[in-house]
């Protein structure tokens, strides 16, 4: 549940994947594409080698018509496998997550494990995995040992979570991702929340806000 | 409200009492004299903002977190120490941050350890009970192995002995038939010979001469002396064949009280007075058995009984009883008789052990009567005092 007050109200979402899959220049390209209200720095905590040691934040926000303050906190987990304590404290509380995957063939057993550990994690910090709100991003589409779009697909097809296709590091996908991510968000959290109704938010501009452009 | 790493930081946790005391002078020299430190809500943390004092908010993410209030600084002066504040804000709230998400981590961590710990001291403990378990089937199995062995051992010995009997019986046997068939003959002859007494003619006198009265006389005896020896012999044979015959006969479904009862009627039929039998048989379940065998059993075990209570000299009684329980049948045979002292005991059910004068017994009975029960997977032991009396306690186990 996010938190919330009078005035405010805070989403908490996740970029939750392998080592080095590119969820930290997720962050970086969505501060540099989205446009909305109110924008923060993003802070990261990056070690000298480029590897999140604890987490990156980018905040966002924006105003609702009713003069509620919409809040996104976007965090980013460390991949390392050793790191599997930070993890599930960044992932605790989350009302929603993108799984970046690396599309490297070579990658897969990774991308796995990591899916797996945050299916084992939601459940060790109280999520409900099967409502979680996601989206599966495979980044680094445009390497040449990528696995076909269709391939992944052809594997993913049995599960309900939006795919996407990214090559992060030029932007591609990566707003995208954002956007299926707090559309999913807002259908899970519009009636308990009351967004429509007493805040006087639709989806779309509710996706607008975030984004800070309309759709 | 959590207190989590991600919780929205307040000015006062970020900068406490002594960092004010060291901020609020260097700031307060920098800005001209006048300046206030304010939360996001207007609570005075450092100074006391006055009413026309120009106001610089500070943004950690989004919102302000706090003010910067002067009325002396000029406003390009507030907006750098707003700069310079912010800076010193952020890096204190990524270490606020990175050091609580460290310890949510690390208790996360130990928390894992722990539930690993548990899983592998319930895992330990089960394979120690595992282990506990197998060590004691290991033991029960040698214990068996050693016992069966000590069986076949026994049982291997018993039928050397048994073979050994079975030959040397038939190899009586053939003699004693010509022996016992001469015997009758010759004394039809001696008859025969007896009549040259009454024959007419001159050999009366030397008849008389030679004594041949007394000669043909105890002739005669000597060979029913003789045939008495025989018969012992092959009554001796006779034993010595059921003690080797133990384990060829034809199974049946008996029931061993019926079995206790023929062999009382056999005993009775020749005991002496003075000895009474009682009998408290309660209901058994039929087991497979050689009913043979087991009478021969029960007949050599109850004139035991008998005879040793015809050797203390006093009048007593023969007890037997029957019951079942869900392991097998029990069967107790009680005498009131001369007992048995511990030595006996000792050899009682060896092959030709015997407490009997030579030619009452061979000291077969015991033993062709644990063969018996061997056969039959039982079990046979002995208590006794001397001059109190003797148990026999026999068990045949039930199929479950």
């Amino acid at each position: 549940m996010p938190e919330s007050d009078a005035q405010h109200l805070t989403f908490k979402l996740v970029y939750y994947g392998p080592a080095q899959s590119g969820k930290t220049t997720n962050l970086l390209r969505l501060h540099d594409l989205l446009a909305p209200e109110l924008k923060g720095e993003v802070m990261t905590m990056e070690t000298k080698d480029d590897r999140t040691l604890f987490f990156d934040l980018l905040p966002l926000g924006f105003r609702a018509p009713s003069g509620l303050l919409i809040k996104f906190r976007l965090f980013t987990v460390p991949g390392q496998v050793a790191h599997d304590g930070t993890r599930k404290a960044v992932l605790s509380r989350a009302d929603g997550v993108v799984f970046v995957a690396d599309a490297d063939r070579a990658q897969e057993t990774n991308n796995g494990e990591s899916f797996q550990s945050l299916a084992a994690n939601c459940a060790r910090v109280g999520l409900d995995f099967e409502h979680l709100p996601m989206v599966v991003q495979f980044n680094k589409c445009d390497l040449p040992s990528a696995v076909p779009e269709a391939e992944i697909r052809e594997r993913w097809s049995a599960a309900p979570w939006p795919l996407v296709f990214a090559i992060a590091l030029t932007g591609q996908g990566v707003e995208t991702s954002f956007e299926l991510l707090i559309r999913t968000v807002y259908r899970n959290f519009c009636q308990k929340l009351k967004l429509q109704s007493e805040h006087g938010l639709s989806e779309d501009a509710f996706v607008a806000g975030a984004l800070g452009k309309s759709t | 409200m959590t207190r989590g790493f991600d919780r929205e930081w307040q000015l006062d946790e970020l900068l406490d009492a002594a960092s004010q005391e060291k901020i609020g002078p260097a700031l307060s020299a920098l800005l001209g004299g006048d300046f206030a430190l304010t939360d996001q809500a207007g609570k005075a943390l450092w100074g006391q903002p006055s009413p026309e004092a120009r106001r610089e908010a500070l943004i950690l993410e989004l919102e302000p977190v706090g003010y910067l209030l002067s009325s002396s600084a000029t406003p390009a002066a507030l907006s750098a120490a707003r700069q310079l504040m912010q800076n010193l804000l952020r890096a204190q709230v990524r270490f606020k941050m990175a050091s609580t998400l460290h310890l949510e981590s690390v208790a996360e961590d130990f928390e894992s350890l722990k539930r690993e710990h548990a899983r592998l001291s319930e895992s330990e403990a089960r394979y120690k009970a595992l282990s506990g378990e197998l060590e004691a089937r290991v033991k029960k199995q040698v214990g068996e192995l050693e016992e069966r062995q000590q069986m076949l051992y026994e049982a291997e010995k018993l039928a050397s002995v048994g073979q050994l009997a079975a030959g040397m019986a038939h190899e009586i046997n053939n003699p004693l038939g010509f022996v016992r068939s001469n015997l009758t003959t010759f004394e039809k002859y001696l008859g025969k010979f007896g009549e040259l007494k009454t024959h007419p003619g001159p050999l009366a006198e030397g008849w008389q001469a030679l004594d041949l009265d007394f000669i043909l006389e105890d002739g005669i005896d000597l060979l029913h002396d003789s045939a008495k020896g025989m018969e012992r012999i092959a009554r001796i044979v006779a034993d010595l064949k059921a003690f080797s015959n133990v384990d060829r006969a034809s199974q049946e479904y008996a029931d061993l009280n019926n079995c206790l009862r023929e062999a009382v009627s056999m005993v009775e039929a020749r005991i002496p007075p003075g000895i009474q039998f009682r009998l408290d048989l309660l209901p058994l379940p039929g087991i497979v058995c050689l009913p043979g065998h087991i009478n021969q059993l029960f007949f050599n075990v109850i004139r035991n009984a008998v005879l040793a209570i015809a050797d203390s000299g006093r009048p007593g009684e023969v007890k037997i009883s029957s019951e079942a329980d869900e392991t097998g049948i029990h069967i107790r045979i009680h005498d009131t008789g001369v007992g048995m002292t511990a030595e006996q005991i000792g050899h009682a059910f060896e092959p030709f052990y015997t407490t009997r004068p030579v030619g009452s017994g061979v000291g077969l009975g015991l033993a062709t009567a644990r063969n018996v029960v061997q056969a039959h997977s039982g079990r046979i032991s002995l208590d006794s005092q001397p001059d109190a009396g003797t148990t026999v306690s026999l068990f045949f186990p039930t199929p479950p």
